[in-house]
């Protein structure tokens, strides 16, 4: 704050600022012209997508039509899907912070045997890419049962090192020492010193790894596009798709007659950014330091 | 109020041993202080005391009661850390309740055991601020307000007071010392300060390198220091060393010449042991006084020539620094002011009886007899 007023009050912008802003703006400029391209293009018609110039606003009256072609196709099934999609997504991002965050915690202040294995198994499991397990996945939820159920895909994502991982770093360095010394000897036990010290202290960290946890199971298309195979169980991504291609929408074939053309398509698109965004803000202020100010010197 | 005995309790990190066999007794009610350099291995004994670091060989007793393995929260220990170690997340009282609430002890103990904690340390404004919104010696206060709503047998510090600025540390120094005249409870401090270890302490325990070097009361470690390393280390500004050697021995006297000076040489009554070689030679600086050449000093006061290098003038005190031909400046301090400047010749007398002489080991082979002169 005090360096931004310090530089535009005495208008002390030199040389290397203007390099530093310019790069910042063709940097927003190439990024952000897709995504503000995609929200215009929610409020166009097929006709003006195909002719008018790509930057058209195009009416609300427009899309409000295109939503109810959207939300037309079987009986509102988009909803049911949406609703899925929150099923999973709040499915898996519990148990995966209830399997991360103690996972994280335990790796990071107990030493036990086999810990630096587990570690490094971590490390693996989180660069290993989620695609080249789906079929042993697949397999195994098949053996069990749980194929083209809730529970199977929320069992499957619940599996999230990249938060173990996450919460590992965390708390390697929080809370300080003394405090959990402290507390040991105000009484606490190893359990309690988690539940009453470490995780108030870690609401930092349990965001993020909730918002990426949201983030990888709200637009989990592969490992849901092979487990679940009956459309009422569907989640977004993999509803949207089915329905996408089997419009025809996106292809110059035939039209098969559904009201699903680039317009409605467009509008799923929105309709599956939008929570992410709205669940990144929620997250965004949560995910702060300062949660541990007053408890050292400082 | 119990004893504190540690019976050959010794400390490794893997190979690395950091506290040799240690045996100490603290009384009931007792304040001892452990004073020390850093990495003498003071903090780690106190945290073996309180459970927070395993012991590696011996036992611990408190209150004659073995807790050589016990939980920390069992040994009925309340430690006040260097940092504060404050709950963030907790409110002042909470912080003071905490250990209260972990016992399920009823709310309305509770809550008057915190308000008494905070009358008796003046938090009771307080209560409802969070840490972050306390100064560094309100902090510390509530970290002693944890300890005390606890009752402890045993009060543990880590240089509570390090953290504080100087003003401070010296109200708080005296509101501890008021602590234990009031709760009359065992207290072991640690400290590197030994301004506090000497104002808070019943007794010292002086480390380095992880073994005792010596333990005894405040006054008697400084007239009656057992090595060198004592010598140096209690006592402020620190002893003067000037190497010396002796020159010839018997069980009754011995010479000694000093490294310093024109070789001044000088003798002494009976050293423990009388071995001719290098010895080194400790005076206080408040045991040697400057003056003019050319008056006549009193019988048997040694009188060695020295250029006076800086001086310091704090008002009531005044140390000079001056250079008499050893390895090192010597330190003088004197009441009031002098009538010295830099690069002055003058005259430092010392009575003999003042000294303090340590064999090439470090040990302790005669102590000063006479009390440091008072100027
Ligand atoms: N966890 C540890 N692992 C290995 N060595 C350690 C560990 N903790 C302390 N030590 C070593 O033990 C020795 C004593 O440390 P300790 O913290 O007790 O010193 P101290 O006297 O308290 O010093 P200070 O005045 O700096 O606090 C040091 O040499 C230190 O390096
Ligand atoms: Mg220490």
């Amino acid at each position: 704050m005090a360096t931004t007023a310090r530089i535009f009050g005495n208008k002390r912008v030199g040389f290397g600022q203007w390099v530093i802003y310019a790069l910042i703006g063709i940097a927003g400029l190439f990024y952000g012209t897709p995504l503000a391209w995609l929200f215009l293009a929610g409020t166009r018609s097929g006709s003006s997508l195909d002719s008018d110039p790509p930057f058209t606003f195009g009416s609300f009256e427009q899309m409000a039509q295109s939503w109810a072609n959207l939300a037309s196709f079987n009986d509102f099934q988009i909803l049911n899907w949406a609703l899925n999609s929150l099923i999973y997504s709040v499915g898996g991002v519990t148990l995966s912070l209830i399997a991360c965050i103690p996972a994280g915690y335990a790796l990071a202040t107990s030493d036990f045997p086999g810990r630096r294995v587990i570690l490094i198994l971590t490390l693996v499991a989180m660069i290993t890419p989620s695609q080249s397990i789906v079929l042993p996945i697949f397999l195994e939820m098949n053996l069990i049962g749980l194929n083209n159920t809730y529970l199977g895909l929320i069992l499957a994502t619940g599996f999230f090192p990249f938060g173990v991982y996450l919460a590992y770093i965390h708390f390697s360095d929080s809370p300080p020492k003394g405090v959990l010394d402290s507390a040991r000897i105000d009484g606490c036990s190893r359990y309690q010193l988690f539940t009453h010290i470490a995780l108030p202290l870690a609401r930092p960290i349990v965001s993020l790894v909730a918002f990426f946890s949201f983030l990888a199971n709200w637009s989990n298309y592969y490992l849901a596009v092979v487990l679940l195979s009956d459309d009422k169980i569907y989640n977004l991504p993999v509803g949207l798709t089915a329905l996408v291609s089997g419009s025809g929408a996106l292809t110059n074939l035939a039209a098969t007659g559904m009201p699903i053309k680039k317009p409605e398509v467009i509008l799923a698109a929105i309709l599956v950014i939008l929570p992410v965004l709205v669940v990144f803000l929620i997250a965004q202020r949560f995910v702060r330091s300062g949660m541990l100010s007053g408890a050292e010197k400082g | 109020m119990a004893k504190v005995e540690l019976k050959g309790v010794a400390k490794s990190f893997g190979a690395v041993r950091v506290l040799d066999p240690i045996d100490l007794c603290v009384e009931p009610g007792e304040f001892v202080a452990f004073v020390g350099p850093s990495g003498s291995g003071k903090s780690t004994l106190l945290r073996m005391i309180a459970g927070l670091e395993s012991v590696s060989e011996g036992d611990v007793l408190i209150g004659g009661e073995e807790v050589t393995f016990a939980e920390p929260s069992e040994r009925g220990t309340a430690m006040v850390f260097q940092s504060y170690a404050l709950y963030p997340h907790m409110n002042v009282y909470d912080n003071i309740a905490f250990n209260l609430r972990l016992a399920k002890r009823p709310k309305s103990e509770i809550d008057a055991q915190v308000r008494e904690a905070a009358r008796t340390l003046r938090l009771e404004d307080l209560l409802e601020r969070s840490p972050a919104q306390l100064s560094g010696g309100q902090r510390q206060r509530v970290a002693i307000g944890r300890a005390i709503v606890r009752h402890p047998k045993v009060f543990l510090f880590d240089e509570p007071l390090s953290n504080l600025d100087a003003a401070l540390r010296v109200q708080m120094r005296l509101e501890i010392a008021r602590l234990h005249r009031e709760i009359g409870a065992t207290m072991i401090y640690v400290t590197h300060d030994q301004v506090e270890a000497m104002t808070l302490a019943d007794r010292i325990v002086a480390l380095d390198d992880g073994a005792i070097q010596q333990t005894g009361a405040p006054l008697d470690l400084y007239a009656r220091p057992s090595n060198r390393f004592v010598a140096g280390f209690i006592g402020s500004p620190k002893m003067n060393f000037i190497p010396a050697e002796v020159i010839d021995g018997t069980r009754a006297g011995v010479g000694l010449r000093l490294h310093a000076g024109d070789g001044t040489s000088f003798g002494l009554g009976a050293l423990k042991s009388a071995k001719a070689g290098p010895v080194s030679v400790g005076v206080r600086p408040e045991a040697i006084r400057l003056h003019i050449a050319g008056g006549t000093p009193p019988a048997g006061t040694l009188e060695i020539p020295a250029r006076v290098d800086s001086v310091e003038r704090l008002g009531n005190v005044t140390y000079t620094y001056i250079d008499v031909g050893s390895d090192e400046l010597l330190t003088v301090q004197s009441g009031g002011d002098v009538q010295l400047k830099s690069g002055d010749q003058a005259l430092a007398a010392i009575q003999p009886e003042s000294f303090h002489v340590f064999d090439a080991a470090g040990k302790t082979i005669l102590s000063a007899s006479a009390a440091p002169a008072r100027t």
